[in-house]
């Protein structure tokens, strides 16, 4: 095995709500290596130029082709297609930030195998007989909830008068995150390097780009892989997840004079109730806003759940980067043999902007290097986040989390985003690999 | 004018349309009773009101029908014309594309199941949400989901379409309105079995629903008729005999064809499976029972009760089956084969809501629950001649449910509370104690040592209610059912110095944790204790168990669930959201 990088610096660029990490592998000798994962925001910070994300491109570029303009970007990950994780990478015209990274020409291109074109012939994951319509499936459904997303765009701003402001926000918020980046897709989908398409346990076939670097790949899990946590639960979700989308739709009619069960049935409308409909009418509302955000929440969730989650382990370090994966991702690798893998983590890049569900106690209880004392060999924890984009503190589920935030805070050396200068572009964390 | 009888008839829709009578028949349509009054629209009655309010349509439904002739008479607006009867197509249809007929159907459902709990505890019961009228929203929202929401004081109903356009009525399922309005109801007479607690408590809820839902629908005879199917007839002077082969009545067979056709439901609609719930129960085997028993999500858990419930009531119908005489030696009367399962399931049904009177207020668990039945029948029927309570400990504890050791007799049933002149009744007021909640404190006070109260902990009396019945001897007797509840708040740090052992492993020095225990104390007709039935609050193992298990699951400084969707009928938990 060739000899492992000596350092590895963290950059964090400031993306405000969403995430962009460089990652510069430093090799005995002067080679370098980089790793990009993500490129996406949902929310620049409020002092941040409209150019930032272009700024933040050519800063990657700058550094990938430091002292050498022929370098090319070694890995570009993109864990999920939510907005806040692959928005950077849109084109426009050719001076886009996503030209900027097309132009670093990456050698390979890391996505989940819910990205993948079709299913390959030595597809390892679901059982290979239903491997293509397992695959179609599951696309159609992540597919539907892009199309939903404009409708739920729609019916926010539509229904903002109507609807609690925290409420709207939230659905705006998640619709656009969910909103089809058409130019970003296509344009991951277009660069020349060498697609991988990840799930647990698969060999990414890394080598040559990373050297002396053992990459291994904890989620998202297949279907086959998922079905196998799930043999005793007594109801689908896949089924559930093919169905969703469409009952969304259908909830979101909201209004739609076309579709109206009783057409000739007498009635009041809305606006006029009678005095002894009143009372339960506004709560009848309300718990139709409820059961719609749940339902959204829930398919935002599972995109968040195809993210891709990288342990590398270079030199004497561990490094985990594990995108927005929730708990259902997380379920299966940490029930796995690869599970003992997290004890020696390192780096650990804080899993969905700090939301309390995306860093499950039993992956936080497994760290063993964790201390509420600073020194040597302490874990060290990266979080990209803003406040007030996601969630609500009422309900304890505010992104980041703030009990999470103090705990990261209390138990490793946290560098978090928002602590950035206004005019700082990242955060950079040196890591000693030797 | 006549005096109104003390029951009105209504027409519903029989478990849901799904169900037809015999292959390729009609849709099952029949009449019930439920307690005469007269109603206002909604309909609107002394505990139910129905607004049939669409938010999704943003409109309500107007009441059109009228529940009462010009002379007073009760009316059943829905009941077929002259000429017409419940099978005909035309008169099907024009039910089904009613508003007004689903609000009656929600309607009389919900007002069967509340008189199902009246008559089996011999009180007025009330709904957990305080009000005396619950409303209820028959179609409420495009989205494929029904619940009790407490807050709400309302059963919201929603709809869905298929994929061929069709819309779905959620309101139409017997199995659904039901199961809802049991929440309803168990929430108002155990209010602290939703809360956080072991794994037990929560699927409780959803189990005892189902069983309500289950065991009801045997009373719409048709149902259960059509489910077993008629296999040949003969006429006997005046009157029809319907018969079914002997063959089909084994234990075994009812289990897999009679017990699922009527379980079969509008989960098969829904099309996802999610409320499949009955179904799976019915073929829930012992075997996989045990792997439930790791479970946590509560409606996966609360099958192993329905499993265990309903396999009793096979048994137990077989039995009293094989009792029946046969035709021409092999086959039986089929209306005796349905009245014989419609009174068992009566009476089943009755056992398991009077059990509610006998369980602990908190933390409840599935072994106590099956104590509280063999218990509650026990009281009704010393002598079990029948064998219910032999077959029904012998079923649950094929699932896995025991009855706890200690505080349990030979067989099975609370112990009573020793009449050894322990507690001092001295300063208290037996009637008073009937009546009133501080009254009734007093005595669990100065009798706190030896009944094991926690002095530390906040204690409240919670409900005093009468429970009547009829004794052995044929003479009234009265009881009086009292629920008390302590609680205490504490950090991670004070676990061990006020319930006695180490905190849970996970569970940290500054979380924060409420430990609950409390009981229900039974007073004879001379106000003595008959039985407690409590959780102490200073019982360290049960307190460990229950805070590793919220730990566990992430209830310990989680978000609760918010309020509104506790019973939904579909938790998008469990879809793995």
């Amino acid at each position: 095995m060739p000899a492992a990088p000596e350092t590895a610096t963290i950059y964090a660029y400031q993306v405000g709500f969403g995430d962009c990490i460089l990652v510069r592998f430093a090799y005995a000798g002067g080679a370098l290596r980089h790793m990009l994962i993500d490129f996406g925001t949902t929310g620049l910070p409020e002092h941040a130029e409209k150019t930032q994300m272009l700024q933040v491109a050519q800063d990657i570029q700058g550094k990938v082709r430091e002292g050498d303009p022929d370098r090319r970007l070694d890995v570009l990950v993109a864990t999920h297609r939510h907005a806040d994780h692959i928005s950077g990478f849109a084109t426009r015209d050719g001076v886009g930030s996503g030209d900027v990274i097309r132009a670093l020409d990456p050698r390979f291109i890391v996505q989940p195998w819910t990205e993948a074109p079709e299913a390959p012939l030595d597809w390892e994951g679901p059982d290979a007989s239903v491997t293509g319509q397992a695959l179609r499936q599951r696309r159609a459904s992540l597919q539907a909830m892009e199309d939903a997303a404009g409708t739920l765009v729609a019916f926010a701003d539509a229904q903002a008068g109507h609807l609690p402001k925290a409420l709207a926000e939230q659905l705006r918020f998640i619709g656009q995150d969910n909103l089809s980046n058409r130019s970003a897709i296509d344009n991951l989908r277009t660069m020349p390097g060498e697609k991988r398409y990840a799930y647990h346990g698969c060999d990414l076939g890394l080598a040559s780009a990373l050297p002396g670097m053992d990459v291994h790949v904890l989620g998202p899990p297949t279907l086959r892989q998922t079905d196998t946590i799930r043999k005793q639960r007594s109801s689908d979700p896949d089924e559930f997840w093919q169905l969703a989308p469409k009952r969304l739709n259908d909830a979101l009619a909201i209004g739609d004079e076309g579709k109206l069960l009783f057409p000739n049935a007498r009635h009041r409308l809305r606006s006029k109730p009678l005095l002894e409909h009143r009372w339960l009418q506004d709560r009848i509302d309300a718990a139709n806003t409820e059961m719609l955000v749940g339902l959204v929440r829930a398919l935002d969730a599972q995109m968040n759940n195809t993210s891709v989650i990288l342990l590398l382990k270079a030199g004497s370090k561990t490094l985990l980067f594990p995108g927005d994966a929730q708990i259902e991702n997380w379920a299966y690798a940490l029930q796995s043999d690869m599970a003992s893998l997290l004890d020696d983590v390192d780096l650990y890049k804080v899993g969905h902007h700090g939301s309390r569900n995306a860093t499950p106690r039993s992956m936080w209880r497994r760290f063993t290097k964790k201390s509420d004392r600073s020194g040597p060999g302490r874990l060290t924890s990266v979080l990209s986040t803003k406040h007030g984009k996601h969630g609500s503190e009422d309900r304890k589920t505010e992104v980041p989390r703030r009990t999470l935030v103090t705990e990261l805070d209390a138990q490793s050396n946290l560098y978090s985003t928002e602590a950035l200068e206004p005019d700082a572009l990242y955060q950079e964390v040196v890591l000693d690999l030797r | 004018m006549s005096e109104p009888p003390p029951t009105r008839k209504l027409t519903i829709i029989a478990k849901d349309p799904g169900l037809r009578l015999g292959p390729g028949g009609p849709m099952a349509f029949v009449e019930v009773s439920v307690p005469a009054e007269i109603l206002a629209k909604g309909p609107t009655g002394y505990r139910i009101k129905v607004v049939d309010y669409n938010a999704t349509e943003r409109r309500t439904y107007l009441d059109q029908q009228e529940y009462q002739a010009g002379d007073g008479m009760l009316v059943d607006p829905f009941a077929p014309l002259p000429g017409e009867t419940r099978e005909d197509p035309a008169y099907q249809k024009r039910l089904l594309a009613d508003p007004n007929f689903h609000a009656q159907n929600t309607y009389a459902i919900a007002m069967r199941t509340l008189g199902a709990f009246e008559r089996a505890l011999g009180r007025r019961v009330s709904w957990s949400s305080g009000g005396h009228q619950l409303h209820i929203a028959p179609h409420a929202f495009a989205q494929a989901n029904a619940f009790y929401s407490e807050p709400d004081r309302a059963l919201m109903f929603g709809y869905f379409f298929r994929q061929d356009g069709q819309p779905v009525f959620t309101c139409l399922s017997h199995d659904i309105v039901a199961h809802e309005t049991a929440h309803a109801l168990l929430d108002g007479l155990r209010s602290r079995f939703s809360e956080p607690s072991g794994p037990d408590q929560a699927a409780f809820h959803e189990g005892f629903a189902d069983i309500v839902a289950l065991l009801s629908i045997f009373s719409l005879k048709p149902v259960v008729a059509a489910a077993i199917g008629e296999d040949s007839r003969f006429v006997d002077a005046d009157r029809t005999i319907r018969l079914v082969a002997v063959g089909k009545l084994t234990a075994d067979a009812i289990r897999n064809s009679i017990l699922l056709g009527v379980a079969r439901e509008v989960g098969e609609a829904l099309e996802t499976g999610q409320r499949g719930a009955l179904r799976r129960s019915v073929e829930l085997t012992p075997e996989a029972a045990h792997l439930l028993h790791g479970e946590v999500e509560e409606h996966a858990r609360g099958e192993i009760l329905v499993a265990a419930m309903m396999n009793a009531f096979v048994e137990l119908w077989s039995e009293r089956i094989a009792e029946l005489g046969r035709f021409a030696g092999d086959s039986y009367n089929l209306d005796a084969v349905v009245e014989e399962g419609a009174k068992l399931a009566g009476h089943l049904l009755n056992m398991a809501i009077r059990a509610l009177d006998y369980c602990p207020p908190t933390d409840l668990d599935f072994g106590q629950y099956l104590s509280a039945l063999l218990t509650a029948d026990r009281e009704l029927v010393p002598e079990d001649e029948w064998g219910y309570r032999t077959v029904i400990r012998t079923m649950f504890e094929r699932y896995g449910i025991r009855p706890q050791g200690a505080t349990c007799d030979a067989e099975g049933c609370w112990q009573r509370y020793p009449a050894d002149g322990r507690l001092t009744y001295a300063r208290s007021n037996y009637q008073a104690m009937t009546r009133s909640r501080d009254e009734l404190f007093r005595f669990l006070w100065e009798n706190r040592e030896t009944l094991g109260l926690s002095p530390r902990a906040y204690s409240e009396v919670i409900s005093i209610d009468p429970a009547s019945r009829i004794g052995p001897d044929g003479i009234a007797l009265h009881e009086t059912v009292c629920q008390y509840v302590q609680r205490a708040d504490l950090f991670g740090a004070e676990f061990k110095a006020v319930l006695g052992t180490e905190r849970p492993e996970g569970m940290r020095s500054s979380d924060r944790y409420t430990a609950y225990g409390g009981g229900v104390v039974i007073l004879d007709q001379y106000g003595r204790v008959k039985y407690h039935i409590a959780n102490r609050l200073e019982d360290a193992e049960r307190q460990l168990a229950r805070a590793q298990y919220m730990v566990d699951t992430g209830q310990i400084g989680a978000p609760a669930a918010p309020d509104r969707l506790r019973f939904a009928a579909l938790h998008q938990q469990r879809m793995g959201a």
